[in-house]
C-alpha cells in the first residue's frame, strides 16, 4: 500500500518540477524580487536608510535579508529552484528530442504531399529513372544526407538539414547551469579585497572585503608612481599606477596598471579603483619673539616629537590636513607641551594672509587658532606635503572562465534554436501519363516561413535544371 | 557644434513623416505614405551623416571617440536604430501600418536629446569608458532595444488591429496586415532584440570585469537589464512551449519594453549607480 502511494507522490513532485508553469511561476517571481532589490537601498548604502526604521520595521528586513536581498537565502533558493527547474525539464525532453534527432529518413511519406500547391509540381518529358537521377545528384550538392527509394513506378527522395537544431534549446540550459556554476565556484573560492598603497610604500597583505580581514599575498607590491593625467576641460583622462611585485624582496615583474587594464600577478588580479592623497611631511616655521636668530625651520612628519629649539618644550605634530573644514585651505594641529603648565592645541594655517582678509581678526586669536598661543614663539605652516596613494581592487576569481565559457554557449545555443531549423525535403518523381511528374514537398520544426524560401528555391532550381538540358517542361 | 544642428532639424523631419504617416491611415490614401517613406529614408541618411560628422568632430576636439559615450549621444543612435529597423521592415514587408508608431517613437527620442538639460556637448571619455568594449556594449545594447521598440510598435499595431470589424469601413484598420503577420512579425523582433539583450549584457559583463574586477555586481542598471532578460524570456517560454499567441503575446511585449525603458531611463533618473555617466 505504502510503495505506490510514495511512487505517485515523487512522481508527482517530479511533474511539479517538469513543469513549465513553475518555469514562468519562477521566472516572474525572480524578475519581481529583484525589482525589489533595486528600489530598497542594499549593502552600504542601506545603512543610512535603516536608521530611518522603526525597530519593528528593522527587524523585519533583517529577517528577510532585505538590505542584502541577492545574496539572502531565499533569494538563492529561488535560483537554486528554477536550476533544478531546468534540469528536471531538460531531462524530461531529452529521449523525445533524441528520438527526433535519431530518427531514420523516410523517403516515402506521402502526408507532406498532402494539399501541396500546385506551383510546387511541373512535368518533364524524361522517365521516372533519368529524372529521378538527375534529382538525386542535385540534392546531394545540396545537402548532406539524402534517403532514396525508387520503384519502376515512384522514386522517392528525401534531402534534410538543420538535426542538430534540436539541441539548441539544452545549449542554453546547460550555459545557465555553467554561468551559475561559475559564480559559486567565484563566491566559494574566490575572494574580493583592496588595499591603498602609498607612493614609494610597499605592501604585503590585502584587506578582504566580506569580513574585513587582512591577508597575506605571498609576495609584496610597491607602488612607484601614481598619476592622474587631466583633459583640458579638467576631467580625469587617465589613472596610472606604477607597480613593482616582488617576491623575497627581488623584483619579478613591473607593471603599468590603468583603468581597462588590470595586472594580474600570481593568480591575484588587481584593478585601479581609486586614489588618494594624506598629509605627509610637515614644514614648520618657527620665530621666536624679540630675538634676533630670525625664523628657523623645521621638518617633521605627522605625529613626530621633537624639543622647540631655545627652550625646554616638547612640540608634536598631531594632526595635519589639506584643507581645513573644506575651506580654510592647509593646516597643521600643534600640540606644545611645556615644562611646567598644561599643554596647549593650535592649528597653524598656510593660507594665514587670505584667512585674515575672509575671518574676523577675533576669531584667530582664538587660543585654538592663534599661532602665537605659545608665547613667545609664534608659528608658521610653510608647506605641507602630499602624498598621494593609489587604491587597488585585488580579486581571485576561479570561476569566471566558467562564466564566459556559459556566455559563449548561450549565445551558441541561441544561434541553434533561433536560426536554425530542422527542414525535411521530400521530392516525388512519379509517372503521370507519358509525362513525368515532380513535386517538392517539405516539413520543419519551426520558422515555416524559411522553409517556404527553401521549398520554392529548390523547385526554381530543379525547374531550371530540367529546362538547360533542352527538355520540355 | 553642427552636428548636433543638423540632428535638431532631423527630428522635425521625422515629425514631418510621422504627420504623413498619420495621414496616410486616417485618409487612406496611399500617396501620403510614399511621402512619408520618401522623407524618412532622407532623413535616415542625413541622421547617419550627422552621427559621423560628430565622430569626426570629436577628433578635432582631440579627444577622438565614436559618438556613443554620453547620454545625448545615446539617445541620438537608439533613434537612429530604430528608424533603420523601421526601414528595413516597410521595404521587406511592403507594409507602412507601423510607421506611424515608429517615427512617433523616433521624434520623441530625438525631441528628448534636444531639450536643454540633455548635454549636447561632445565630452572626452573618462577612464573608465576607455575600453573597447564600448563600441560592442553600446551598439548591442541600442540595436537590441530598438528592436525591441519595433515589436512594442507591432504589438500596439495589434492591439488596434484587434478592434476592427468588417462593418466598419475606416481605412485606418484595413491598411494594417492582418493579425498573423504582425504576430510573427513582433516574435521575429522580441527575438532579435532578446538576443542582442543578452549579448549587451555578456558584453557589459566582460567590461565591467576587466574595469571594476567584477562581472555581476547588482548595480541598478545591471539588476535592470537582467529583469528586462527575465521579461523577455518569459515572452519567448509562453511562446515556444506553451503556445501563446495574440493578445497575450502583445500585452506581454508592451510590458517588456518598458522595462528597457525603465533600463534606460529610468534607472539613470530615479536610481542610482555606476552608469551614471550615461545621464
Amino acid at each position: 500500500m505504502i510503495k505506490p502511494n510514495n511512487k505517485k507522490g515523487a512522481n508527482s513532485m517530479w511533474n511539479m518540477f517538469s513543469s513549465m508553469k513553475l518555469t514562468l511561476a519562477l521566472l516572474i517571481i525572480l524578475a519581481v524580487t529583484s525589482i525589489f532589490g533595486t528600489l530598497i537601498p542594499q549593502q552600504q548604502e542601506a545603512i543610512r536608510f535603516a536608521q530611518g526604521l522603526s525597530p519593528g520595521q528593522l527587524r523585519f528586513f533583517e529577517l528577510l535579508g532585505l538590505f542584502d536581498l541577492y545574496h539572502s537565502l531565499w533569494f538563492r533558493a529561488i535560483i537554486g529552484l528554477l536550476a533544478l527547474n531546468l534540469i528536471i525539464c531538460s531531462v524530461n525532453r531529452l529521449p523525445t528530442t533524441l528520438k527526433l534527432f535519431q530518427s531514420p529518413p523516410r523517403p516515402d511519406r506521402s502526408k507532406p504531399f498532402e494539399d501541396l500547391p500546385p506551383e510546387r509540381s511541373f512535368l518533364v518529358e524524361e522517365g521516372v529513372k533519368d529524372a529521378g537521377n538527375r534529382v538525386a545528384d542535385f540534392l546531394r550538392k545540396q545537402y548532406r544526407q539524402i534517403a532514396i527509394k525508387s520503384t519502376p513506378e515512384m522514386n522517392y527522395l528525401y534531402a534534410e538539414r538543420g538535426r542538430y537544431s534540436y539541441f539548441g534549446v539544452y545549449l542554453v540550459h546547460f550555459s545557465v547551469l555553467l554561468i551559475l556554476l561559475g559564480g559559486i565556484i567565484g563566491s566559494l573560492f574566490g575572494f574580493n579585497a583592496y588595499v591603498n598603497i602609498l607612493e614609494g610604500d610597499t605592501v604585503d597583505s590585502i584587506v578582504i572585503r566580506k569580513d574585513m580581514t587582512s591577508m597575506k599575498l605571498g609576495f609584496s607590491v610597491l607602488c612607484e608612481k601614481f598619476s592622474v593625467e587631466y583633459y583640458d576641460n579638467g576631467s580625469p583622462k587617465e589613472f596610472r599606477s606604477e607597480l613593482g611585485f616582488f617576491i623575497d624582496g627581488k623584483l619579478a615583474q613591473k607593471s603599468s596598471l590603468l583603468m581597462n587594464q588590470p595586472v594580474t600577478f600570481r593568480g591575484i588580479t588587481f584593478y585601479q579603483s581609486s586614489y588618494g592623497s594624506i598629509p605627509g611631511k610637515v614644514l614648520l616655521g618657527i620665530q621666536k619673539e624679540g630675538s634676533d636668530l630670525g625664523e628657523s625651520i623645521i621638518k617633521v612628519e605627522t605625529g613626530e616629537t621633537f624639543s622647540l629649539p631655545g627652550s625646554e618644550s616638547q612640540i608634536q605634530v598631531v594632526d595635519a590636513v589639506s584643507n581645513l573644514n573644506e575651506v580654510m585651505g592647509p593646516a597643521a594641529l600643534i600640540s606644545v607641551k611645556p615644562k611646567e603648565g598644561e599643554e596647549m592645541r593650535f592649528w597653524v594655517f598656510q593660507d594665514i594672509e587670505r584667512l585674515r582678509k575672509q575671518y574676523p581678526e577675533a576669531m584667530l586669536q582664538a587660543p585654538r587658532m592663534n599661532p602665537s598661543s605659545f608665547k613667545p614663539f609664534t608659528f608658521f605652516l610653510k608647506e605641507l606635503e602630499n602624498r598621494s596613494y593609489t587604491g587597488l581592487q585585488a580579486n581571485k576569481d576561479p570561476g569566471v572562465s566558467l562564466v564566459w565559457l556559459g556566455c559563449f554557449v548561450m549565445v551558441a545555443g541561441f544561434f541553434l534554436t533561433f536560426f536554425t531549423s530542422h527542414r525535411k525535403i521530400w521530392v516525388r518523381i512519379s509517372k503521370s501519363k507519358d509525362e513525368t511528374k515532380i513535386s517538392v514537398a517539405g516539413r520543419t520544426n519551426r520558422n515555416p516561413l524559411a522553409l517556404e524560401k527553401e521549398l520554392d528555391s529548390v523547385t526554381g532550381q530543379l525547374r531550371k535544371l530540367v529546362d538547360r538540358e533542352g527538355k520540355k517542361i | 557644434m553642427i552636428n548636433s544642428v543638423i540632428l535638431s532639424y532631423i527630428t522635425f523631419v521625422y515629425f514631418a513623416s510621422f504627420m504623413l504617416y498619420l495621414l496616410m491611415m486616417v485618409m487612406g490614401k496611399e500617396v501620403f505614405g510614399r511621402l512619408a517613406s520618401i522623407l524618412t529614408v532622407g532623413a535616415l541618411i542625413a541622421h547617419t551623416f550627422a552621427i559621423i560628422l560628430r565622430w569626426i568632430e570629436s577628433y578635432r576636439f582631440d579627444m577622438g571617440h565614436a559618438p556613443l559615450s554620453n547620454f545625448y549621444e545615446s539617445l541620438i543612435f537608439f533613434a537612429w536604430a530604430l528608424v533603420l529597423l523601421y526601414v528595413l521592415i516597410e521595404w521587406r514587408t511592403k507594409n507602412r501600418s507601423i510607421g506611424t508608431f515608429a517615427s512617433l517613437l523616433a521624434v520623441l527620442i530625438m525631441a528628448y536629446a534636444s531639450f536643454g538639460s540633455v548635454d549636447s556637448r561632445i565630452q572626452p571619455l573618462v577612464p573608465v569608458l576607455k575600453s573597447n568594449w564600448l563600441i560592442t556594449h553600446v551598439i548591442t545594447s541600442f540595436i537590441g532595444y530598438a528592436a525591441l521598440g519595433i515589436a512594442f510598435c507591432l504589438s500596439l499595431t495589434y492591439l488596434i488591429k484587434k478592434i476592427d470589424n468588417p462593418k466598419r469601413k475606416s481605412f485606418f484598420l484595413k491598411a494594417i496586415p492582418n493579425l498573423d503577420i504582425l504576430d510573427e512579425l513582433s516574435y521575429q523582433m522580441i527575438i532579435i532584440g532578446f538576443v542582442l539583450l543578452t549579448l549587451c549584457i555578456i558584453t557589459g559583463s566582460v567590461w565591467a570585469h576587466s574595469a571594476w574586477g567584477r562581472y555581476w555586481g547588482w548595480d541598478p542598471k545591471e539588476t535592470w537589464s537582467l529583469i528586462t532578460w527575465l521579461v523577455y524570456a518569459i515572452v519567448l517560454h509562453s511562446r515556444m512551449m506553451r503556445g501563446w499567441r495574440g493578445t497575450k503575446m502583445a500585452i506581454l511585449s508592451i510590458i517588456g519594453f518598458f522595462c528597457v525603458i525603465f533600463t534606460y531611463l529610468g534607472v539613470n533618473f530615479i536610481l542610482s549607480g555606476l552608469h551614471s555617466y550615461a545621464t
